[in-house]
């Protein structure tokens, strides 16, 4: 009977029940991790068994709850650590690192720093799609903000089933895409846009390996000065652990056990508690008035928390300072009644973060959160020595290691090397009828316009989005390859900030794909004229359990890192999420990168818009002729194709005579050659601009016009060049592959082969077909 | 008064997240502007020095936002509880003629007071128009251009009617309704020249979905009341400031030099340092 002394049992809190665990069986064990859904395998409860006979008595449910939580593959880590550690350990971009806690930390300029995070809200977003979404945004911003950064910049990469898909070609329990496509971008726009973070760039994907388990990965870019950087640890014994925001209720109750395991066709029924209530509108003066804290150095120390709640931010931010804690969870405000201490100390209710804070400043913290009217309350300590002590009313909840509730041993599973990438014989693509196999693919829903989604979402709140994710002329404007922002009016240095993915490349060939992500993302960045700095990873898997995913999350993690030292980007933070899948459905291997660039001054930005007929139009870099991973071969159902090979470190000579040539203002435009190939390149320029082009396919020299147009590998920009700067422009790129594809003109997509004609568009048309292409309702 | 004395308040509450922005132009622009709380003029759980007083400036802009979420009518809330911590007090100020302006969700919640369109002895009251839910039916962030239609607002006397501006929008519920017998209600605007922008075409022509972006009645994208002294207006001068925050800077080139809303905002603070 609760609060009542069993046997030689210490006397428990009202509401903490013990759970019998020392004299179990391995069988009877796993039976009881099943039935009090703890999410434990055996060799798991077979550790915390042996903790509990040292300590001569039975675990209560808080405790095993918290365990449960901090052990869960979502808060540990446990099956990726070791291999990201072996590949990210050591890039020599480290030097620019300033923090790796729950955002990573970049230099800036002169006294200021900007941090960058991306994470996964797939789980809830399959079942919830608006609340799940919502929620993610103000995950994310939390994980900013925990560093001491603001944030000023969100991105969101989506990835779905195909819109068209019916009702009845649907599993059970799977939600059509259209209803979770529609849902999400809802509650992007109606977080983001509240909170008042611009949205400034993202994705939106479409295959049908992710109709049972859609991707909602989203990112965040935060700035601060240096001087305000603060750790995600307790700082010294006897400061106050301050918990701060929303109130407390029933919601997001194992929500990191959710997102641990597979979904099924009853996610929806037993997993609609574990998605959590977002709420904007505490969230904005919650940033507000911690950051006017943090200005005053009120805050020494800070956790958001996220997955596992309390359970885990006290956890961690005590553990990473070498402490344990004291924490009373009467004190903890909530929400609704009934609520039992257990389900208090994991729920995941939104809006929180635990601040270490000095007892003598504990007043003038608390004075600005009042007058921001956000709840603040002192919940507990920070002790000496390694013990967590839980109390109710100053009865013992639970008492435990803090070291061994929150760092599980990594696992070492199992992995199957990925099968090698070329099984089919090359594919050709026709030369006939170029002018359709042209329309065909920039109608694509990969393709179309994403104006449609742009538009909902606040781009420019802060006034520091000087290129946006549309751009050129305002009539006509198109996809540029990166948003450039300048966090401070004073200087004309910026940050410029994209999004890349290729699960495709990835499921063809894992190692060659991770790097093809990278260089995807560097593209992005020197088009803008940006020079790569980091990336922060989301990388999105099936289930670790399996050994051929597994092998292919170690491939990919190998890729990455070539891709990055190659670049010189730096890896400061990341999230894996695994368990991505279910119902015999898998995932593609999709690895997703926020990347950051420099730009030395805005005012030499280039976007993607063509400027002036007349103009000269180049290509830069080598073409290749494997199609493996192309918007052509998946349209046309080709699988087992060969993926073009990347060099990072020779794109990295490339981009930076690109940035030599932007500072000289020789380039007028530039685009990266990726989705569609080059025809579809030339095309989201031309778009832009009410301008045309010429060009001869033939100077790509590959075998025919078809491949010419649609092929994407790899490593290319197609460039438009001041026609008086053609010399230098040409002396610069002496010793790299550039080649002249023709010229900008007034109208009209005119592609030859030599000098036949093969394609001539009509752009205006086109062009309005490709806007109206997405339908978001 | 001197520029760097004349005190601009731009009021918030929790959610009226577009005051950085505007109060980093108004910085350019050397004006000593803060962001006061609300509950710094109520002088409810703030410190000594942090309470204020309306008639401590010379200008109040609410600037936009989602005020309390905007979860009711946009604006309403917010405008309740202005008129229940400062009602008399605004509405003193309104009548001593100072200027009052509205951005986006500020321009929301001056409706709601019923200062916008507001009558002629300045006083609050019914609200007698609406911004209510774009005809799209969602959120439009989009460049739009105003035309300057020559009214009574003091501050841009000396510029040319009919001259045209990028000003951007951001906003779901942009789409100014007017109340009672509409249509003679927006004679009525017209005529006591009320009307202080309106949404044009890239071209300078009337208007049509996307540039007039909420379906706004008779193009109307921001309005004064008939003193001219409380102004109204839908999309963010603070948003193109500078001329590289404008969406065709890489086309159009001087990406250094100042954005179409920088001129709007330099003549009220013009306006509000000769008019004492």
């Amino acid at each position: 009977m609760p609060g009542q002394a069993i046997d030689g049992e210490p006397e428990w809190a009202p509401g903490v029940s013990t759970v019998p665990f020392r004299n179990l069986s391995r069988a009877a064990l796993v039976r009881t991790s099943a039935r009090l859904n703890l999410g434990f395998d055996s060799v798991e409860l077979v550790r915390i068994q042996r903790y509990y006979m040292r300590a001569g008595r039975e675990p209560t449910d808080l405790e095993l709850a918290g365990l449960a939580q901090s052990w869960s593959e979502h808060c540990s880590y446990k099956s990726s650590r070791v291999f990201l550690r072996a590949a990210f350990g050591k890039l020599q971009s480290a030097r620019r690192v300033l923090g790796t806690g729950d955002a990573g930390v970049m230099k800036f300029e002169d006294g200021f720093a900007y941090a960058l995070r991306i994470e996964s809200h797939n789980h809830p977003s399959a079942v919830e799609p608006y609340g799940g979404a919502a929620t993610g945004i103000g995950g994310i911003l939390r994980d900013i903000l925990a560093v001491g950064a603001k944030p000023i910049a969100l991105a969101d990469p989506l990835f779905f089933g195909p819109l068209d898909r019916a009702r009845e070609q649907l599993p059970p329990g799977v939600k059509s895409p259209r209803y979770l496509f529609d849902g999400v971008v809802a509650g992007i726009r109606d977080y983001g846009n509240r909170v008042g973070v611009p949205t400034v760039t993202g994705g939106i994907y479409f295959d049908p390996q992710y109709v049972v388990n859609p991707l909602v990965n989203v990112g965040c870019v935060g700035f601060l000065p240096r001087a305000r950087l603060l750790p995600n640890r307790a700082r010294a014994a006897g400061d106050r652990l301050v918990l701060v925001g929303g109130l407390t209720g029933r919601d997001g109750i194992g929500g990191v056990s959710f997102a641990s395991r597979e979904l099924t066709e009853r996610s929806e029924t037993e997993s609609r508690g574990a998605v959590q209530l977002g709420n904007p509108i505490m969230k904005e003066p919650l940033i507000h008035a911690c950051i006017e804290a943090f200005d005053r150095t009120l805050v020494r120390g800070l956790k958001d928390l996220g997955g596992g709640g309390l359970a885990t931010a006290s956890g961690e931010l005590v553990h990473a300072g070498g402490f344990g804690s004291e924490i009373d969870l009467d004190r903890v405000p909530l929400r609704e009644r009934g609520l039992l201490p257990w389900e208090i100390w994991v729920s995941e209710s939104q809006e929180r973060m635990l601040l270490d804070v000095r007892p003598n400043d504990l007043s003038a913290l608390l004075a600005i959160f009042r007058r921001w009217d956000v709840p603040a309350t002192d919940i507990g300590r920070v002790n000496r020595g390694s013990i967590e002590r839980i109390r109710l009313g100053g009865v013992a909840a639970g008492t435990l290691d803090v070291g061994f509730r929150v760092a599980p041993t990594p696992r070492r599973r199992p992995t199957r090397a990925p099968r090698s990438a070329t099984r089919r014989p090359r594919a050709r693509v026709p030369d006939e009828l170029l002018a359709e196999l042209i329309r065909d693919q920039t109608l694509a829903p990969d393709s179309v316009s994403r104006e449609p989604v742009i538009r909902v979402y606040d781009h420019e709140v802060f006034g520091h989005t000087i290129l946006k994710p549309l751009q050129g002329q305002v009539t006509s404007p198109s996809h540029g390859d990166a948003a450039v922002l300048r966090p401070r009016t004073e200087s004309w240095k910026g940050l410029a900030l994209t999004v890349a993915a290729q699960p495709w490349a990835c499921q063809e060939d894992p190692r060659g794909g991770g790097r093809w992500v990278v260089e995807e993302a560097a593209r992005n960045l020197y088009a803008v004229g940006a020079r790569p700095d980091a990336f922060t990873n989301c990388l999105n898997f099936g289930n670790p359990e399996d050994p051929h995913v597994l092998g292919q999350f170690a491939a990919v993690v190998r890729g990455l890192a070539e891709g990055a030292r190659g670049l010189d980007f730096a890896i400061p933070s990341g999230n894996v999420s695994f368990y991505n899948g279910g119902l015999g459905a898998e995932i593609p291997p999709t690895p997703v990168l926020l990347a950051t660039g420099i730009v030395p001054d805005v005012r030499q930005c280039t976007s993607v818009d063509l400027k002036e007929a007349g103009n000269p139009l180049y290509l830069v870099g080598a073409s290749r002729p494997e199609l493996g991973g192309s918007l052509w071969a998946r349209r046309n159902g080709l699988r087992g194709q060969p993926i073009p090979p990347t060099h990072p470190a020779r794109l990295r000579h490339m981009g930076e005579a690109l940035l030599s040539l932007a500072r000289s203002h020789a380039l007028r435009a530039v685009h990266d050659v990726s989705d569609g190939g080059l025809a579809l390149t030339l095309l989201e320029m031309a778009f832009g601009s009410g301008l045309g082009f010429s060009v001869d396919l033939a100077a790509t020299g590959l075998a025919g016009p078809g491949l010419a147009a649609v092929g994407e590998g790899a490593s290319r920009w197609v460039v438009e060049v001041d026609r008086t700067l053609v010399p230098m422009f040409e002396r610069q790129l002496r010793a790299e592959p550039v080649a002249r594809l023709g010229e900008v003109i007034a109208t009209g997509g005119h592609f030859r082969w030599t000098d036949r004609t093969v394609a001539d568009l009509d752009l205006s048309e086109l062009y309005t077909a490709w806007r109206d292409g997405l339908r978001w309702t | 008064m001197r520029r760097d004395r004349l005190r601009i308040a731009l009021v918030s509450i929790e959610g009226t997240n577009n005051d950085e922005e505007l109060l980093a132009a108004l910085r350019a622009l050397r004006v000593p502007a803060e962001v006061v709380q609300l509950k710094q003029f109520e002088g409810r759980d703030v410190e000594r020095s942090q309470r204020r007083d309306l008639f401590d400036f010379r200008v109040l802009l609410f600037p936009g936002g989602f005020s309390a979420g905007d979860y009711v009518r946009a604006g309403a809330i917010f405008a309740a509880r202005v008129r229940a911590a400062v009602g008399p007090s605004l509405e003193e100020f309104v009548r001593a003629g100072h200027l009052v302006g509205g951005i986006c969700n500020g321009f929301q919640v001056l409706t709601e007071l019923g200062l916008l369109p507001g009558r002629p002895d300045g006083r609050m009251g019914r609200p007698q128009a609406a911004l209510m839910t774009n005809d799209s039916g969602h959120h439009e962030c989009r460049p739009t251009f105003l035309r300057w239609e020559g009214g009574r607002f003091a501050p841009l006397q000396s510029l040319p009617p009919g001259e045209r501006y990028m000003i951007p929008s951001s906003h779901g519920e942009g789409k100014l309704v007017l109340s009672d017998e509409p249509g003679a209600r927006l004679e009525d605007l017209e005529r006591t020249g009320q009307i202080l922008f309106r949404y044009v075409g890239p071209d300078g022509g009337p208007a049509e979905y996307p540039w007039n972006p909420n379906g706004s009645v008779g193009n109307i994208a921001a309005v004064t009341n008939p003193m001219g002294n409380v102004f109204g207006i839908m999309p963010h001068p603070e948003r193109s400031f500078y001329r590289i925050q404008h969406p065709d800077w890489t086309r159009k080139g001087h990406p250094e030099g100042p954005g179409d809303g920088h001129l709007f905002l330099e003549s009220i603070v013009r306006y509000a340092e000769t008019h004492d």
